[in-house]
């Protein structure tokens, strides 16, 4: 395989950026539905990495990104460290209560991850609501310093979708490794994983981990956008939403997760109240698993692989089914 | 305990049923070793407990004298033992390269952050990885259905990847359940050459097979087992001349080639 | 120690109505291995209707908006059933998104407001105790039909057929069991029991829309702390909860007594042993 045809989702959301960025940067509004929806995609990609890939059905990346972000506003305005500093511990410490939890429960059935997840999500939430001192309680904390050189709206809207971009890149590579289809594997068939050597709650924990790690980069930087975070900035409505944008999307597709945030983001802003915002995403995420359990990206494959098909029988190309019928 | 496979005294009970009830087996490097009985003898269950797969209640299993019993299914992959399931498990959607390719993931050498950052390390090994999986292919005979989903294919065909997928491990020992059940005769040959060829790379191959002219082809010895005993062991002739045998298998030969027959 | 004692009843006392969430959930599980997140959506849309409409009629009226929205997920169900998804996991997806529309409908059509009834508000001194008599009328609601219900399980023809398509779906079909009208069935009588304890909970503590996340999860903890089984276990398990609950708000932290459920998740969980079962595999 060439090095285009391996990072092919890369080379697609990168082009799309290049072409749509600098038009959506011409308005200030805009500009920040541009940064606020590339947060949320980072969010929905954590969740395709998660739930899409390692099957765990994950309820608390909003408690991972609150994470990240309270690492940020701690880091920079309790402690005074200089912006970009407080990165690594954005990414390490959803990782590192990720990891365990998972490893604690991912050799049970994906519906008890799935609880634990949400519990696990709940118990960030709560502490954090209660650890007045450290975090601010419910006032939250105010003043997060932008990072460095990246100062106005627009800096932001690229620097979030760089970020975006890159993410994606290691996903992909993820996807074309060995660990990439053992995750693939293991989703559909524990036993099926584990004779090909792979240690499944290990390999699974290190997936979620990863993906908190995602989760913890986009609260990162929504504390240095917004400025400002409180135990509302980013609570369990967000994960759910987070959820149902992959889902909707295509959550085993790479790039399906930021096609729904796309999607569901941008037909919210077509809604007469904001409060029904849970009926559309409900409804949405209902109906695409009645009419496409795959998301919007598998209606696109399987009419792909359709065309194709057609296009091998007009070629006169072999089939699977004439191979099996001309087997000696 | 010296080298090979060796599983001494196995026993496994499912609640009330005793699936195993003390079985010895000796795989060695380099030979085949074959294992039949009827249907629900306790083939399957010996692989099982031998791989890590059920938990046996007594017994030791030990490769080249290292003790592996009570191993979990990975590390025992990684002391070089690896196994195909009777019934074939692979998801629908899978091309055949890459089930096989996934046959490649104990040999891995680069890390998580390897392959998540794609080093240039890591981009070659994918490489190599996937030159091995065609090579493979290509002796089994699966080189042209390279692209071909799996859901797509024949349960014939299907086994045949899963034997693809084990013997393109490495391992050194290859456990094989029922592989030939569902193939043609043309494709029959080419498994039974592959195998033999493994065996003379050095590799000890379990085999279980209702089939008995193959096992008579490829196998030295065989064990025959019966409700969770060895009945008795020897070569293919000895034991197909032993009266127990011929009145506990053989006996049952008939509908055991029907309802392999009614799988197809 | 009169703390204690205190604590431990009143606990008791609040976790009866984790029971009834739970009771559901336990059957629910056992027959179709799926999980409705939408218990506590239930609850909340029952509390919700009958504070509205109020009195007897109300509270009818509640009890139906529940088991109506837990027709439609029966009905979800059925329909991604019919359409080949036999996995447990999407049942659970679609059940979200019905918590979240049920969710914000409540907060679009009604607000950000909390809804509380009480009707009894005394309550029986016992040693110095002070036990309010709603508390007790929830605890004896909650027992009543936990008991019902295994009875039903148990002893019942009904319980029998439940038991059969839990153990095995396809060979309950064969012998002529209406295993799908059985789930749905278990779905409703959620619906039911969900609203009850939304009508339970408008009359104690009071409910807004932000509840039902966490009621869902009380549930849950309730239904598998004692390993989930029966519906006695889930009365037991609630009431364990509760209990934990309240201590830990009493001798601890607030912080800590709301984290209580989800620890108990965690800690069940954590202790599980692994599926085993499912590594072996089964028999072609
Ligand atoms: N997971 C399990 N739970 C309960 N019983 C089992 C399990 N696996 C196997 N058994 C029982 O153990 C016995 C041996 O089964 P096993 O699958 O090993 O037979 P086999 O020799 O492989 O048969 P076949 O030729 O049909 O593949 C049978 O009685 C079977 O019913
Ligand atoms: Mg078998």
């Amino acid at each position: 395989m060439s090095f285009v045809a391996r990072r092919g989702n890369t080379l697609v959301l990168a082009i799309c950026v290049l072409i749509a960025l600098p038009v959506v940067t011409r308005n200030a509004v805009w500009t920040d539905s541009a940064a606020l929806l590339g947060i949320y995609a980072l969010l929905a990609l954590s969740v395709g990495l998660s739930y899409g890939q390692a099957g765990i059905l994950t309820l608390s990346q909003a408690a991972f990104a609150s994470l990240g972000a309270y690492a940020a506003a701690i880091c920079t305005v309790r402690w005074g460290w200089p912006p970009l500093a407080d990165l690594p511990v954005a990414l390490l410490l959803p990782a590192l209560i990720a990891f365990p939890v998972a490893r604690l429960v991912a050799r049970l059935s994906p519906l008890a991850t799935a609880l634990s997840t949400l519990a696990i999500g709940s118990i960030i939430a709560i502490a954090i609501r209660s650890a007045d001192d450290f975090t601010g309680g419910y006032m939250g904390i105010a003043g997060v310093p932008s990072i460095g050189f990246v100062k106005a709206p627009a800096s932001y809207a690229w620097l979030i979708w760089a970020m975006v971009v890159i993410v994606v890149f290691l996903y992909e590579n993820l996807c074309h490794s060995a660990y990439g289809r053992a995750l693939n594997v293991l989703r559909f068939d524990q036993a099926r994983a584990a004779a090909d050597g792979v240690n499944p709650p290990m390999l699974v924990s290190a997936a979620f981990a990863i993906s908190s790690s995602i989760a913890g980069v986009s609260g990162w930087l929504y504390a240095h956008y917004i400025s400002f975070v409180s135990p509302e900035s980013l609570d369990a409505h967000l994960s759910i939403s987070a959820l149902l944008m992959a889902v909707v999307g295509g959550a085993e597709f790479i790039l399906g997760p930021i096609l729904g945030t796309l999607l569901l983001d941008g037909l919210t802003r077509l809604l007469p109240a904001a409060e029904l915002q849970g009926v559309y995403y409900g409804i949405a995420l209902i109906v695409i698993l009645l009419v496409a359990r795959r998301g919007i990206f598998g209606l696109i494959e399987g009419g792909l692989a359709q065309v194709r098909q057609l296009r091998r029988s007009r070629s006169g190309e072999v089939t699977a089914l004439e191979i099996e019928a001309s087997r000696p | 305990m010296s080298g090979g496979l060796v599983a001494k005294g196995m026993e496994v009970s499912f609640g009330g049923v005793r699936a195993l009830r003390g079985v010895d087996i000796v795989v060695s490097p380099g030979a085949v070793m074959g294992l039949i009985g009827r249907n629900g003898s306790g083939k399957s269950t010996l692989f099982n407990c031998i791989t890590g797969f059920v938990r046996p209640s007594g017994g030791r299993v030990s490769v080249d004298g290292k003790d592996i019993t009570g191993m979990r299914p990975h590390q025992v992959v990684a002391k070089g033992v690896g196994r195909t399931f009777q019934t074939p498990r692979l998801e629908a959607r899978t091309s055949v390269l890459t089930a096989v390719t996934c046959g490649l993931y104990a040999s891995v050498r680069s890390s998580l952050v390897g392959a998540l950052f794609g080093s240039p390390w890591a981009m070659r090994e994918e490489r190599l990885l996937r030159e091995r999986a065609e090579a493979e292919m290509e002796r089994l005979g699966l080189a042209n259905l390279r692209h071909v989903e799996v859901g797509k294919l024949s349960l014939g065909l299907l086994r045949l990847v899963e034997v693809a997928r084990c013997l393109v491990s490495g391992a050194r020992f290859v456990m094989l359940d029922e592989p030939a059940a569902g193939l043609t005769s043309v494709e029959k040959d080419k498994l039974a050459a592959e195998v033999r060829a493994v065996a003379a790379r050095g590799l000890g191959v379990l085999l279980v097979e209702h089939n008995i002219d193959m096992v008579r082809q490829l196998c030295r010895s065989v064990a025959v087992l019966e409700t969770g005993n060895v009945l008795c062991q020897g070569t293919p002739d000895e034991v197909l001349r032993n009266d127990d045998v011929i009145r506990s298998y053989l006996g049952a030969l008939g509908d055991i080639e029907d309802a392999a027959g009614g799988w197809q | 120690m009169i703390h204690f004692v205190e604590y431990v009843l009143r606990g008791a006392l609040a976790g009866a109505i984790y029971a009834l969430l739970a009771a559901p959930m336990s059957l629910l599980f056992a027959t179709a291995r799926t999980i409705d997140f939408a218990v506590g959506a239930y609850a909340l849309i029952a509390a919700a209707v009958a504070a509205t409409i109020g009195g007897i009629a109300g509270a009818e009226a509640g009890l139906a908006a529940a088991m109506l929205s837990a027709a439609i997920m029966s009905l979800i169900f059925v329909g991604l059933k019919r359409l080949g998804c036999e996995d447990g996991i999407v049942f659970a997806l679609a059940s979200f998104g019905l918590s979240a529309v049920i969710e914000s409908f409540v907060l679009w059509y009604w607000g950000a407001r909390s809804f509380i009834v009480s009707y009894v508000a005394a309550s029986w001194s016992l040693g110095g105790i002070r036990l309010d008599q709603q508390g007790l009328f929830n605890l004896l609601i909650a027992a009543i039909v936990v008991v019902i219900l295994h009875v039903v399980v148990r002893h019942s023809s009904l319980g029998r057929m439940m038991r059969a398509s839990a153990v095995n779906a396809v060979g309950a079909t064969l012998a002529a069991i209406p295993v799908e009208g059985l789930q749905m069935g278990v779905y409703l009588a959620g619906g039911l029991l969900a609203g009850l304890a939304g009508l339970l909970v408008l009359y104690s503590a009071g409910i807004d829309f932000t509840a039902p996340l966490g009621l869902t999860l009380s549930g849950f903890g309730a239904a598998i702390v004692f390993g989930v089984g029966s519906p006695l276990r889930c009365l037991f398990g609630g009431i364990a909860m509760g209990v934990a609950q309240a201590l830990a708000s009493g001798y601890l932290s607030e912080a800590l007594s709301a984290m209580t459920p989800f620890l108990f998740i965690l800690l069940v969980l954590s202790m599980r042993p692994a599926d085993t079962e499912a590594l072996a595999g089964g028999r072609p």
